[in-house]
């Protein structure tokens, strides 16, 4: 540089401005890289983020029929939509379970008439238009067929029912009646779910062919869940509601005849993800399973189960194992479907999920910059400790995130698929028909335990 | 070194183009920071190894203190890479910028048998990234632009009147 620029002279000079304004230029540049990455990485409305506000919030009157664990649960992620004015509760558990979802709904301003009877009910309560049942299983077809010949719809917790003839039965009355009928099978509304199988897996194609599946749903032991003394139900109305024991009312899921076991009550969610991801119905299954660990004279259910099935998709043949432990809960639950290109992780748990590109398949980053995955991190880092399996070993994938935050309860975005489907404004996500072709997929996994042998689906078992 | 020091072309065009990208770098790692409403230093300080460790995982543990950190944190980082970019009382700017990357180096060093949970983009034996930008801040410090390229250019033509 010239003596000039650094000796001072007296005022300040033209040349004074330009070098001593030089960098500002650089500044502007900075800003305009800022707000470019601002709005590149600005999350990308793929659609799901938002659930549509119906404009017709014209009043649904709702009756809820079991009030336990899982229907107060439903209870709560119904009060927090609009629209809806709650009517009656039905449960057998006066003193408990019902008086729990009243107080509850009276907080709320909700006030309601309480039955034991789901009859009286039906017979009394003459302007209901919905009701939501989270009753035990084997009670689901016949509680479900009384309230669609009630001009009723129906939102009724999975299991379908704990027999297929039930089944049957609650899809010829749906028929007959022509009223909607949603089986609980929460995870097809649930926007990370419906992210992975609309944008990832049938638009962008992104695991390639899926060639297998693997999914569990562990738990840690549970004992007897057991009542408060003073709540205890007499045996001539627990007989009358098909229970033998106060504990048999507490722990229907774990008796034939009630329950399905813990592959109905667990693995049906996630197999029935099998078959939506796959658009198709498995071939065979072949189990394994058993009372293993618990008495089998409370524990007439199996305790551990373990699945494989065959699926025959458009892309080919696609093997899906499941498991259920209900004595370990190593790895909690969750699903992955594997293909020749990646492999997406996904859970109901909001806080599971990636999808990891394999080395060899192309980079995803239009991907990223659609909006469709988060930006990609390395898994595993390179092996530091020299040992090297062979020169095939293939190095770690790429992980992406599911950018689809959903931080509502879990039911949530179903039971609004339910009463938009009764305004009129959306499709039913789980109609009764795909419900009956899930429980035809799970309940044969108990018959093929039993049989100890691989059993083949005839396609014609899935159509009524 | 005295701030009448000359530079050839290159030499003043090298110090700049470094002065400029630390600044840059500071600028958006506070622009950041200040645009991130969840974000908080305290899981970088509870992952202090080392000497310090003590005093950076007490910060976490007064809420209010933290809060003052982070605020200086994330302003401290965006005024020195204003001052670094624009030249202006770049002397200050560089000081400061040790200092500050000097605490994140001894809040997280890289020395032997000490491990750390937050994943590292390379591998470090002592010397890190943060110590060679102290080492370049302080190349920026002994031999100043700002007063030639720079807002400093004002100041020091004012002050020479």
């Amino acid at each position: 540089m010239d003596d000039s620029s650094t000796t001072p002279k007296k005022g300040i000079e033209r040349r004074d401005f330009i070098q001593g304004l030089a960098t500002l230029p650089i500044l502007g540049l900075f800003t305009l890289s800022w707000l470019n990455k601002i709005i590149h990485d600005r999350p990308k409305d793929v659609g799901l983020s938002k659930r549509a506000i119906p404009e017709d919030l014209s009043d649904i009157n709702v009756a809820f029929l079991g009030t336990g664990e899982q229907g107060y649960i439903l209870l709560n992620a119904c009060l927090k939509l609009p629209g809806l004015k709650f009517k009656a509760v039905c449960d057998v558990w006066e003193s408990y379970n019902q008086r729990r979802a009243t107080q509850v709904l009276k907080k709320y301003k909700h006030e309601v008439n309480t039955y034991m009877d789901y009859r009286e009910m039906l017979s009394e309560e003459k302007d209901l238009d919905a009701v939501i049942i989270a009753t035990p299983d084997f009670w689901h077809a016949d509680h479900t067929v009384a309230c669609l010949e009630a001009n009723l719809h129906v939102y009724c917790e999975k299991e379908m029912s704990n027999t297929l003839e039930g089944a049957h039965r609650m899809v010829e009355a749906a028929r007959k009646t022509g009223k909607l009928l949603q089986i609980g099978h929460q995870r097809r509304s649930n926007p990370r779910y419906l992210h992975c199988y609309n944008n990832l897996i049938k638009d962008a194609g992104i695991l390639g062919r899926i060639t297998a599946v693997n999914g569990q749903w562990n738990r840690s032991v549970q004992s007897d869940i057991g009542w408060p003394k003073k709540y205890v139900i007499d045996s001539v109305t627990l007989k009358k509601f098909g229970y033998e024991s106060m504990h048999q009312f507490r722990n229907w899921r774990w008796y034939k005849g009630l329950g399905g076991g813990p592959i109905v009550d667990l693995g049906s969610h996630q197999i029935d993800i099998f078959n939506w991801f796959l658009e198709t119905q498995p071939k065979s299954v072949l189990a394994s399973g058993g009372t293993d660990y618990y008495s089998k004279d409370t524990h007439e259910w199996y305790d551990t189960v373990l699945a494989i099935y065959e699926y025959e998709t458009k892309q080919g043949i696609v093997r899906a194992n499941y498991q259920t432990l209900t004595t370990n809960s190593s790895e909690g639950y969750f699903e992955n479907f594997l293909g020749d290109q990646g492999t997406l992780h996904i859970s109901e748990s909001a806080n599971r999920g990636g999808v990891y590109r394999e080395p060899t398949a192309p980079q995803w980053d239009k991907w990223v910059s659609s909006g469709y995955l988060g930006a990609p991190a390395k898994v595993t880092p390179q092996s530091t400790t020299g040992a090297v399996l062979d020169v095939r070993e293939t190095i770690g994938p790429d992980r992406h995130n599911i950018p689809v935050v959903f931080n509502d309860p879990y039911h949530l975005p179903h039971l609004e698929n339910f009463f938009n489907a009764i305004r009129g404004l959306e499709k039913l996500n789980c109609p009764y028909d795909v419900g009956y072709e899930t429980a035809v997929t799970v309940l044969k996994v108990n018959d093929a335990v039993e049989m100890a042998r691989r059993l083949d689906f005839d396609p014609k078992e899935f159509r009524i | 070194m005295r701030a009448d020091t000359k530079y050839s072309n290159w030499q003043l065009a090298a110090l700049v183009a470094l002065r400029v990208m630390i600044g840059w770098h500071f600028l958006y790692e506070g622009l950041t920071k200040l645009t991130t409403p969840q974000w908080s230093a305290a899981s970088f300080l509870l992952e202090s190894k080392w000497i310090f460790a003590g005093i950076f995982k007490g910060i976490t543990e007064n809420p209010p203190i933290l809060s003052i950190v982070n605020v200086f944190n994330t302003w401290g980082l965006i005024f020195i890479g204003l001052g670094l970019i624009m030249g202006c009382l770049s002397r200050i700017a560089t000081v400061a910028g040790m200092v500050l990357i000097g605490l994140y180096y001894l809040c997280n060093p890289p020395f032997t048998g000490l491990y750390y949970a937050i994943p590292s983009e390379g591998s470090y034996l002592i010397v890190n990234k943060n110590l060679i930008e102290i080492a370049a801040l302080l190349v920026l410090h002994l031999f100043p632009t700002g007063h030639i390229i720079g807002l400093d250019r004002f100041f020091y033509k004012l002050r020479s009147k």
